[in-house]
Parts: structure tokens; C-alpha cells; sequence
């Protein structure tokens, strides 16, 4: 191997083992060097509180809104903790609105190609949703609270 | 003191540039961008351009290097381009500038959704393979390129082997360890030993049935486990075992090919009983099969079957001409 190339190589190998211990010693993550932490916090509450989507129709049915195409590109993980991430913080109330009307526009754009077969939807509404985890999902329709986040409409 | 850094530096030459034939960098390559050439043909990155900025939380890289959210126009050509040079590097056509296209753009795209809402984990390990590839000489054996260098010099020119050949597939080897590993000290260090002892397996075994995974788990096995204390337990054991220990598949032991299959199987775990997908990711275990050994050993085979018909055919041939013999 030629002298350049091996300088090459080692300055590839210094970059990806060294980023990568940094991350891990830091404990961050710089995408694409990370620390791994998925799943690594214990779970202790037996009561599953997630930030859940519902879309409203026109008689004014909730569905929950889960399928990739219905929220595509975003998914059922990714848009509800983006959507934490906003609610969380002081004064976004109008910032989770627009992302809110922002899924609500492309998801009534894209139903009419067939792009998914959701209900035609005038409105979302972001609830925080707690169920006691039971085996299977039992209870995954009857959640004990339900609390009202932010909602949106297309017309607003 | 000096005897034991020669003894480092000696073990650290052999174990990223021992030189080797460019045989199993090429199948790598070959088997690392077919399936993701593929995988990623219908997906389409361009919708990203139409996500409202409400939602745009952006990530180390995008924030460092300024780089902004290309509308859905340039997001459709960055895309075309960039699936063309997947195949491009696949069959090994311009290499070089098709494993460069294939990091740069793919580093933009594979990255582009971590801006909105969360990052997830299964592409980042693709990008550094990615990385390494474009520097590396990866078209040097069986690639399009390698062929027309052949019939334009007019003569069979087989690269020599050479350290150039072994330090990618090492460092993709050191990318996959430094994955596992920081899995398992992150579950470790937040923690502790509380992650194998407690209830947290089963939770959380249960918690994926509602929906909150980027993906549904394949099955609801999840929950059949979770009302065994004892498998949950052992599950969660196994997945920091698998995690930590990892790296010892970099050593030379009988131990490598457990540990990789054991890895490919937490991966395959995951998915069925927990939903994230990185079924890509596993693509990447190819740098782990000695391709030039199992060349060896298929054409071996082959020759050894060939003989046998040949021979078949012999005594086939001896004994009738031996009736004839007979009967004459």
C-alpha cells in the first residue's frame, strides 16, 4: 500500500472508532455516530402514557391514525415524540398546530390517488393516552384517560 | 517496553492490512448494494420536502453543516441519482465515482428523516459502510470495470493481494462491533443490572403491542413470553451477553461465527417480537463470510462432482466395451 493510502485508511479508522467512543463515553448521540440508547431505560410503570393521533370525519368518529401510508413519511413512532418533543416545550402550542394541519393536509392529498384507505378526515386532534399494559394490547381500544393535546383543522 | 509496542504495532498491521486477494471486498460490495439497490428502488425520500418545518427538529450534522431541506423537486433527482449509483456500485461500473455518489447523497437522504422527531438507528451503520467503500478499492475483482480493464490490456490481470483488500471489511467488522457494544454499555450504564433482574423485558414486551414502534413487531410472541418471568429474564441476560461480548468477534476464534450469528439473531428478535426494523442492517453481516474460502470450497465441489461423472462415464464406457468383448 502506497504511503497516502495508508494515511488515508488510518485517518478512516481514527474517524469512525473515535467518533463512535466519543459518543459512547458521552453518552450522545451525532447521527450517524451514536450511543445506542434505544431501550435502554428500565421500565417501571405498569401504565403506558404515548402522544396518539386521532383523525375526526365529518360525523365526528375518532380513528386513530397508525398506518405508515396514512402518515407517511412520517410513522406511527417518529411523528408522535417529534410531537412530544414540541408540546413539551413552553409556548409551541402554535407550532404543534401547523404540524398537526401539516399531517391532516397530506393525509386528505393523498387519499384520493388511493394512496391509503383512511376515512376522509376534517380534523386531528393529539391526545396524551394512558392504558395499564395488559397482555396482547387487550385494552388497546379502551384506554382509561384520554387527554385533549392540540387539535387542528384544514380550513383553519 | 519497546518489544510490547512492536509486539501492538505488528498485531495492528496484521489485523487491518494482512494483505489478502480482492475477492471477498468485491462480493461485499456486491452483496451490499444489490439488496439495498433494490430495498430502496420504491422508497421514496422526495415527501420530505413537503413536511412542514413546524416539525423540523434538526439533527448534529444537518445543524453543523448547514445543510437545509431541499425542496421535493431536488429531492427527487438527489434520490434517482443516488439509486443509480447503488446499482452502479453494485454491478461495479465507475466505481469509484459511484461508492463516492452512493456516501455523499446517501449521508444527505439516509439522514434527512432524523430531522423530524427521532433518530433511528438502523441506517447508520450503512453510512459508514458506505464510507468505507467509496475510499476503499472495492471494484478492483469481479465489477464491470475490472473486466474492461482486463479486455482492454488483453490479458487476464489478476490484482495482487494486498492490505488494501482487508482494511475495509475490518473496519466495517469494527462499525458493526462498536454498534452491539454501545447497545449494551448504554443499557448498562443507565441501568445497571436492573435491565436482566427487573420486569422491564416484559413490559416492554408488551408495551410494543400498542403501536408505538416505527414498525409493528412481525408477531405477538411478545406477549406469550412475557408471562414467563424466568424466559424474560433470560432474554434480557442473552441481549446484553450478545451486546457487550460482540467486539470478541473481531478476534480470531472459534467464537466469531457465534457471535455474529448470535448478533443476526437479536436483530431478527427484535423485529419479530419488538417491531424496529433493521433488516438492512443485517445485510451488512455479508463482511463477515470469507467469500474467497467459500469460492474454494463450491468450486472444489464442483470439480469433485465433475470427476465423479467423468469417471461414471469411464467405467460406463469400459464396461460395455468389455461385453463386447465378451460377446465377440
Amino acid at each position: 500500500m502506497s504511503r497516502p493510502r495508508l494515511l488515508l485508511a488510518h485517518l478512516l479508522i481514527a474517524g469512525v472508532v473515535g467518533g463512535s467512543l466519543y459518543d459512547i463515553v458521552t453518552r450522545q448521540e451525532h447521527w450517524p455516530f451514536s450511543n445506542y440508547p434505544m431501550f435502554s431505560d428500565v421500565h417501571r410503570s405498569s401504565v403506558l402514557r404515548w402522544p396518539r393521533l386521532y383523525g375526526v370525519t365529518a360525523e365526528g368518529d375518532e380513528v386513530p391514525l397508525l398506518s405508515y401510508r396514512e402518515l407517511w413519511p412520517l410513522d406511527q413512532s417518529r411523528l408522535p415524540i417529534g410531537l412530544r418533543a414540541l408540546y413539551t416545550e413552553a409556548g409551541a402550542d402554535q407550532r404543534v398546530r401547523t404540524a398537526l394541519r401539516d399531517v391532516l393536509r397530506r393525509y386528505e392529498s393523498r387519499r384520493p390517488s388511493g394512496a391509503h384507505s383512511g376515512r376522509p378526515l376534517v380534523a386531528v386532534r393529539l391526545y396524551l393516552v394512558s392504558w395499564p399494559i395488559e397482555p396482547f394490547a387487550a385494552n388497546l381500544n379502551r384506554p382509561n384517560d384520554r387527554r385533549l393535546l392540540a387539535d387542528a383543522t384544514l380550513d383553519e | 517496553m519497546t518489544r510490547v509496542l512492536k509486539s501492538i504495532a505488528r498485531r495492528w498491521t496484521t489485523f487491518w492490512f494482512e494483505p489478502a486477494t480482492p475477492t471477498n471486498l468485491a462480493v461485499s460490495r456486491i452483496v451490499v448494494y444489490g439488496p439495498l439497490a433494490i430495498f430502496y428502488l420504491l422508497h421514496d425520500f422526495s415527501a420530505w420536502g413537503d413536511v412542514s418545518s413546524a416539525l423540523y427538529q434538526p439533527i448534529w450534522l444537518f445543524r453543523t453543516l448547514h445543510l437545509p431541506v431541499f425542496s421535493t423537486s431536488v429531492l427527487v433527482v438527489m434520490q434517482a441519482i443516488w439509486k443509480l449509483s447503488l446499482f452502479m456500485a453494485a454491478i461495479g461500473f465507475l466505481t469509484t465515482a459511484s461508492c463516492l455518489t452512493s456516501a455523499v447523497l446517501g449521508l444527505y437522504l439516509l439522514g434527512l428523516p432524523h430531522n423530524f422527531g427521532q433518530i433511528y438507528h438502523f441506517d447508520a451503520a450503512i453510512v459508514f459502510t458506505f464510507g468505507v467503500l467509496a475510499l476503499s478499492r472495492c471494484g478492483d475483482a469481479l465489477s464491470v470495470d475490472a473486466r474492461r480493464r482486463t479486455s482492454r490490456h488483453d490479458s487476464a490481470t489478476v490484482p495482487l493481494a494486498s492490505g488494501e483488500y482487508t482494511w475495509p471489511i475490518r473496519l466495517v467488522w469494527v462499525t458493526l462491533s462498536l454498534v452491539f457494544f454501545a447497545a449494551g454499555v448504554a443499557k448498562l450504564w443507565t441501568s445497571g443490572f436492573e435491565w436482566i433482574a427487573s420486569d422491564h423485558m416484559a413490559l416492554l414486551l408488551r408495551r410494543v403491542q400498542y403501536h408505538i414502534s416505527d414498525a409493528d413487531p412481525l408477531t405477538n410472541w411478545g406477549s406469550h413470553i412475557a408471562e414467563h418471568p424466568l424466559l424474560t429474564r433470560g432474554l434480557a441476560a442473552t441481549t446484553l451477553l450478545v451486546e457487550t461480548a460482540y467486539p470478541l468477534a473481531l478476534f480470531r476464534t472459534p467464537l466469531r461465527p457465534v457471535i455474529v450469528l448470535a448478533g443476526i439473531g437479536l436483530i431478527v428478535g427484535i423485529r419479530l417480537l419488538m417491531g424496529p426494523t433493521f433488516e438492512h442492517f443485517l445485510l451488512l453481516n455479508a463482511v463477515w463470510v470469507p467469500w474467497d474460502r467459500v469460492g474454494a470450497r463450491l468450486r472444489a465441489r464442483v470439480r469433485r462432482r465433475h470427476a465423479a461423472k467423468f469417471d461414471d462415464a469411464a467405467c460406463q464406457d469400459g464396461s460395455s466395451s468389455r461385453r463386447k468383448a465378451i460377446h465377440v
